[in-house]
């Protein structure tokens, strides 16, 4: 049995036909080919397949497709506007936030909701904004950094 | 092969629950870590779409937590001091995107021994609404959990609230655990503190739980009673002592020896309580 769920991912309306346990992160990597959202676990820790809904950071991998039903999804690779990164992209690479670069676009997505409204924010609050967010290359140290510059030039 | 079904409404998630038992869904936080390497093939009952089981309401004498309640909602939500250790846990479960999901009737159902929700609960002397066809019942906390995984949960019934009753002006609670490391791990030890100050500078209640060291978390009368009636300061923290431990039952396992556990325990009682009464934790 299959049903239909119905969202707007990165602005633009799709529709698809589900077996109902589909998780979100299958449907946006194998139903509409958005890789840019990735699996980095299977017990809902390491915070790669994290995505927006209704501008909340969701980990996709541990949501049903169908449960985002009517929902505002955002991913990574609707970010960018125009060929121009967000700022928050921008920061990443400006700070060298990354090395393999499979943790950034939970990383990135993450950061968006925790620096919302806080463009002073703190390095210890950043530290406890990314728990749920695992990177096993760069030791954190230049990922902090970005999202402070992130914070600031998102001014809010 | 399973079905699934999201149903609208309470009446309807119950009249499905009475056709034949189902896993019931609400954040998925502890479901799906739980299904590792399995397919998804049980026969789901999503309780996301019910707005009926959302909010948090002053219901004259009680407090209604919706069981759609998730730990983000709880940690934003306007609530008197008493609620501090519930709000403190619910800003230390598993990072941001777990606290946007996960709700903490989910927490309770799951009845895990190290549940961060449970010794918060059970200082408020909260209890679990359950509702089934035609009938609603309800239950404390600590007799609707039984055991490691275990709940009086009857399989067609679905828990709707948690509810609380209103505490005495002034009462403040807190929530201290300890992990291996601060988020993202099972605690080795949690503890939550409740007091009710009287006129006089005194304890009037005491309200104690640990979780983590027995098969499901629990309260400390002999410690609860030593502390009533003592005044309301940092020399709190010299009251509790090995013998109130006696309700506690730890294991040994890959994080903690028993031993430890009780040691810990001990520790976060007095840090929490030294806290509480305005000393340095
Ligand atoms: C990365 C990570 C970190 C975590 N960290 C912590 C932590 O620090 N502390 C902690 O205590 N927990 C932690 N957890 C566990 C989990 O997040 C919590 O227990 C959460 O509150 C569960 O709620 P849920 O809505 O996601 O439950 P679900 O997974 O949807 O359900 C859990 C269980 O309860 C049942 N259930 C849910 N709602 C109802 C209902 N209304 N009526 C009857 N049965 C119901 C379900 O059938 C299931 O058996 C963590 C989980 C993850 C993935
Ligand atoms: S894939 Fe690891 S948290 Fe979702
Ligand atoms: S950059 Fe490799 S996992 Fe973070």
């Amino acid at each position: 049995m299959s049903v239909t769920v119905s969202m707007t991912v990165n602005g633009k309306a799709v529709t698809g036909e589900v077996e109902p346990r589909t998780l979100l992160v299958q449907f946006l990597r194998d139903h509409l080919g958005l890789t840019g959202t990735h699996v980095g676990c299977d017990t809902s820790q390491c915070g790669a397949c994290v995505v927006h809904i209704d501008g909340e950071s969701v980990k996709s991998c541990t949501a049903l497709a169908v449960q985002a039903e009517g929902t505002e999804v955002n991913t990574i690779e609707g970010l960018a506007k125009d060929g121009v990164l967000h700022p928050m992209q921008e920061a990443f690479r400006e700070n060298h936030g990354l090395q393999c670069g499979f943790c950034t676009p939970g990383m990135v997505m993450s950061a968006i909701e925790l620096v919302r409204g806080r463009p002073d924010i703190s390095e210890k609050e950043i530290r406890e904004g990314l728990e749920g967010n695992i990177c096993r290359c760069t030791g954190y140290h230049n990922i902090v950094k970005s999202i402070k510059a992130g914070a600031a030039a998102m001014k809010g | 092969m399973g079905s699934y079904l999201r149903p609208r409404t309470i009446e309807e998630a119950v009249a499905q629950l009475a056709a034949g038992p189902r896993i019931l869904l609400a954040g998925g936080t502890d479901y799906y870590p739980a299904r590792v390497g399995r397919p998804l093939d049980d026969d789901i009952l999503d309780i996301t779409a019910i707005p009926d089981l959302t909010g948090i309401t002053d219901v004259g004498d009680h407090w209604r937590i919706g069981a759609l309640t998730r730990w983000s909602d709880l940690g934003r939500a306007d609530l008197p001091p008493a609620f501090d250790g519930l709000k403190a846990a619910a800003r230390q479960v598993g990072g941001a995107q777990v606290q946007n999901a996960g709700t903490i009737c989910g927490n309770v159902c799951n009845a895990s021994p190290a549940a961060d929700g449970m010794p918060n609960l059970l200082v408020l002397d909260a209890s679990v609404e359950l509702s089934a066809a035609g009938s609603v019942r309800t239950l404390p906390v600590g007799e609707f959990v039984t055991g490691n995984r275990a709940t009086e949960r009857r399989a067609d019934e679905l828990v709707t609230a948690l509810l609380i009753p209103k505490v005495p002006d002034g009462a403040r609670g807190s929530f201290l655990k300890l992990g291996t490391r601060q988020y993202l791990v099972i605690s080795i030890a949690m503890v939550a503190v409740l007091l009710v100050p009287a006129a006089d500078g005194s304890v009037a209640e005491a309200r104690v739980a640990v979780g983590a060291c027995s098969p499901v978390a629990q309260r400390l009368p002999a410690l609860e009673a030593a502390l009533r009636g003592c005044v309301l300061d940092a020399g709190l923290a010299d009251i509790p002592d090995p013998s109130h431990m006696a309700p506690l039952n730890p294991i040994d396992d890959v994080r903690a020896t028993a031993a430890y556990r009780l040691d810990a325990a001990l520790t976060l009682l007095r840090r929490a309580l030294r806290e509480q009464g305005g000393g340095a934790a």
